[in-house]
């Protein structure tokens, strides 16, 4: 059924999701993986970039905000 | 709201539907709020994994006696827990007073060593790691860095103490 208001979401928004949630479970594989190799360089980047990601997405949220 | 039969439809469901019909009731800002909640979650356990593997590493271990000497013989091992009960370690005596230890946990992605005497290596199992048996240092295999090295002594009594790991 199509939504009588058009297309809710856009391409844009889409890509943003895909890759945003493929990359935050990309980037807890790399963390595991730091913690069995005991990098812990390895293991703050990674958790300083899935900071600014989540970070980016509460942005995008408040974006939204009407 | 509620159901056909007068049952309270919990948020969750009513976010996301079963059926097609209902998708005009999720909105981008719903959807989003889910995201970042996910996101958020995910970041926290990033966090988490950093500071633990943080914690984990600063731990270098207090000396403590292991074995004595005369337990073990030349060319054999003896496995012991260092610096905590979590940490499995093994001892090897090359010599007469010489003796090596190292934590036992591949350095490419944590599962055990073990001494092969027949080649004087450390072979991991599980993707076919090897390290030189005296220093630890990677032979063949994936692990990219030497075994953890664990500083060890004999003392006049005759026993072996772990003096802490090495940096």
């Amino acid at each position: 059924m199509i939504s009588s208001r058009g297309p809710r979401t856009s391409g844009a928004v889409a890509v943003y999701v895909i890759v945003l949630v493929a990359f935050q479970v990309f980037l807890l594989t790399v963390a595991v993986e730091a913690f069995l190799e005991d990098q812990e360089t390895l293991a703050w980047a990674t958790a300083a970039v899935s900071v600014a990601l989540a970070a980016g997405a509460a942005m995008f949220l408040r974006w939204l905000r009407p | 709201m509620t159901d056909d039969v007068g049952t309270p439809v919990p948020l969750w469901r009513r976010d996301f539907p079963y059926q097609a019909g209902a998708e005009d009731e999720v909105t981008r800002r719903e959807f989003t709020r889910y995201l970042v909640l996910g996101a958020g979650a995910m970041a926290a356990g990033n966090v988490g994994i950093a500071a633990w593997t943080q914690l984990r590493s600063i731990n270098t271990g207090e000396p403590r006696p292991i074995v004595t000497l005369a337990d073990v013989a030349i060319g054999q091992t003896f496995l012991f827990r260092y610096p905590t009960p979590d940490d499995p370690a093994v001892l090897l005596r090359t010599g007469d007073r010489e003796l090596v230890a190292f934590s036992q946990k591949c350095t490419h992605l944590g599962c055990v060593v073990y001494f092969e005497a027949d080649e004087d290596r450390w072979h991991c199992p599980c993707h076919e790691g090897n390290f030189e048996a005296v220093t630890g240092q990677v032979i063949s295999g994936p692990p990219t860095r030497p075994l953890g090295r664990i500083d060890v002594e004999v003392r006049d009594d005759g026993q072996i103490w772990a003096l802490g790991r090495a940096e």
